[in-house]
């Protein structure tokens, strides 16, 4: 598979999500929608997913990015016990993974190629879909390390706060072109995950 | 060799009338936890009434505190039903544990020196990190509590956050009016019209404000705390066996939620193979006997209430009206200060 089809196996949609740690964010059914363009209204998110200032202790240097997938946050370390907090969505069951990365790559508005899996489950999906609003990436990925994950935004503001993903971190565009700008290529993501029981 | 004889005599008799007199404390008191189990229920004092902490809905006592009570219930008698609740008012609080009234206060109190010193108490560790806060309306684009300067900022009238108010401007260099109000209402109220363009209190406090307000969402709670207040569950001194009976129920809570066991997950963690939970279940080790009660006790609290992060999200924060970010109250490894020590 090429680098393109991987990030595409990024945002494969099944129907069903796990609930948060909080057990709050209830399932979700909702098949990917290329070609949609959402509205300002839909990417007004409940207060709690929007960027806000928090206190958050870490020994990682400013600039760092920190990704709770359970608690479907991702947090840009600012220094001083302090870090902005971005509501995200995750890997579906499954698919989680953790470890430290640091971004290699940074892509506007990024092509989309549904990888051959994908197409056979749902075959009405287009085989290509240039970058652009309404593209299922968003309006910008952010690539990390040699993986096959990336940051990206997403055509779908309902679906951050949930786990569906296999793999990939969304945001929505609003946020992701924000965090785009503030991250240069080589920045450290770190990914963390609950405890294995 | 007279004198010193009689001073080793005085000195028999002086050590026999302590050990007597130690004895006859144990006898007339015996220990809080047998009384609780001879009483057939827990008496924990509670507020009288706060948003997320403490709160009756259709008569039935629900809250952060109220829940620290329920899991001390569950690790006595292995139900959360054997608990009565006594509303106490700020004032009457510490007399009524000190008088005996209740077995334990878990009601937003503050640890500080002079509270165990002065009433004989003792504070059985960090349940909730408050501390004042700052909030202003999401418009202003603020992130930090050192952005604030030029601004009125409303608070209430002899509280210690208007007496802290001065303390951080001026350290900072920040200009700002004080607009201060006697009621919640009225400071609500002025923040609402306008009159100041940030509003200071504890920052529990600011988040049940903040629901009170048009439009809740549009505003932001800074992160900075500026004062310390550390909320905790309070019991007498005289039972250290009881302060370490209430201090392990919330040392449990907290390395459930640490390792990943909650009522969810309990299932899977009682067929772990990890040393550390199974410990943790009592499958393995009696260190709940060894505490005084039955050796899998963490397992029906789990069950029954829920780990830290549960009990947390359920009163306080997303899954509650209050919205409370964790915050300092997140675990340690995860950008918090909650460090629970190990159960081992």
């Amino acid at each position: 598979m090429t680098k393109a089809t991987l990030a595409a196996a990024c945002i494969l949609i099944l129907s069903f999500a796990i609930p948060s740690y909080g057990a709050q964010r209830k399932e979700l059914d909702v098949p990917e929608q290329p070609g949609y363009v959402p509205t300002a209204e839909e990417e007004m998110l409940p207060a709690e997913l929007r960027p806000q200032p928090v206190f958050f202790r870490t020994q990682e240097p400013p600039g760092t990015i920190i990704i709770h997938t359970a608690e479907r946050f991702l947090y840009h370390v600012q220094g001083n016990d302090r870090a902005i907090r971005y509501g995200v969505g995750v890997g579906r069951i499954g698919f989680e993974w953790q470890g430290i990365h640091k971004i290699s790559r940074k892509q506007e508005w990024p092509d989309w190629r549904p990888p051959p899996e994908m197409i056979e489950r749902q075959p009405y999906l287009p085989r290509f879909m240039a970058g652009g609003p309404g593209n299922p990436l968003g309006a910008r990925a952010l690539y990390l390390g040699e993986t096959i994950y990336r940051i990206h935004g997403t055509n779908q503001p309902k679906t951050i706060g949930y786990a569906m993903s296999s793999g990939c971190f969304r945001m929505i565009n609003p946020d992701v072109i924000s965090l785009y700008e503030k991250v240069p290529v080589g920045t450290r993501v770190i990914v963390r995950q609950t405890p294995k029981l | 060799m007279e004198t010193s004889h009689a001073r080793i005599v005085a000195i028999i008799t002086f050590l026999t009338m302590i050990l007597t007199s130690l004895g006859t404390i144990n006898v007339v008191k015996a220990g809080t936890l047998d009384e609780i189990r001879a009483r057939g229920h827990l008496i924990c004092g509670v507020n009288v009434g706060l948003l997320g902490f403490a709160d009756q809905k259709e008569g039935k006592w629900e809250g952060f505190d109220v829940d620290f009570c329920r899991a001390v219930a569950v690790a006595v008698f292995g139900e959360d039903e054997r608990v009565e609740y006594l509303p106490l008012s700020a004032e009457e609080r510490f007399d009524a544990l000190r008088d005996g009234k209740v077995d334990l206060l878990s009601r937003n109190s503050t640890w500080t020196l002079s509270r165990e010193t002065r009433y004989g108490l003792t504070f059985a560790g960090v349940s909730y990190y408050d501390g004042q806060g700052f909030m202003v309306p999401r418009s202003s684009n603020l992130l930090s509590s050192l952005e604030l300067g030029g601004n009125n900022v409303c608070v209430l009238k002899g509280t210690t956050s208007e007496a802290n108010l001065p303390d951080y401007f001026v350290e900072n260099n920040m200009k700002y009016e004080t607009v201060a109000l006697s009621t919640s209402t009225e400071a609500v109220a002025a923040y609402e019209n306008e009159e100041c363009q940030v509003i200071t209190s504890d920052m529990s406090q600011l988040y049940a404000w903040r629901l009170q307000l048009s439009e809740p969402s549009e505003q932001v709670i800074l992160p900075d705390a500026i004062s310390k207040e550390p909320l905790g569950p309070v019991v007498r001194q005289d039972d250290p066996a009881w302060a370490t009976f209430v201090k392990w129920v919330l040392f449990a809570l907290i390395n459930a939620e640490e390792m990943g066991i909650s009522s969810d997950t309990i299932g899977e963690a009682l067929v772990s193979n990890k040393p550390a939970i199974r410990r943790f279940l009592g499958i393995e080790g009696e260190l709940g006997s060894d505490l005084g009660t039955a050796n899998d006790w963490t397992v029906q609290v789990i069950k029954i209430v829920g780990n830290y992060g549960e009990i947390f999200d359920r009163n306080l924060g997303d899954g509650s009206s209050l919205g409370i970010a964790r915050g300092m109250n997140q675990l340690w490894n995860l950008g918090g200060i909650l460090y629970a020590p190990p159960y081992r």
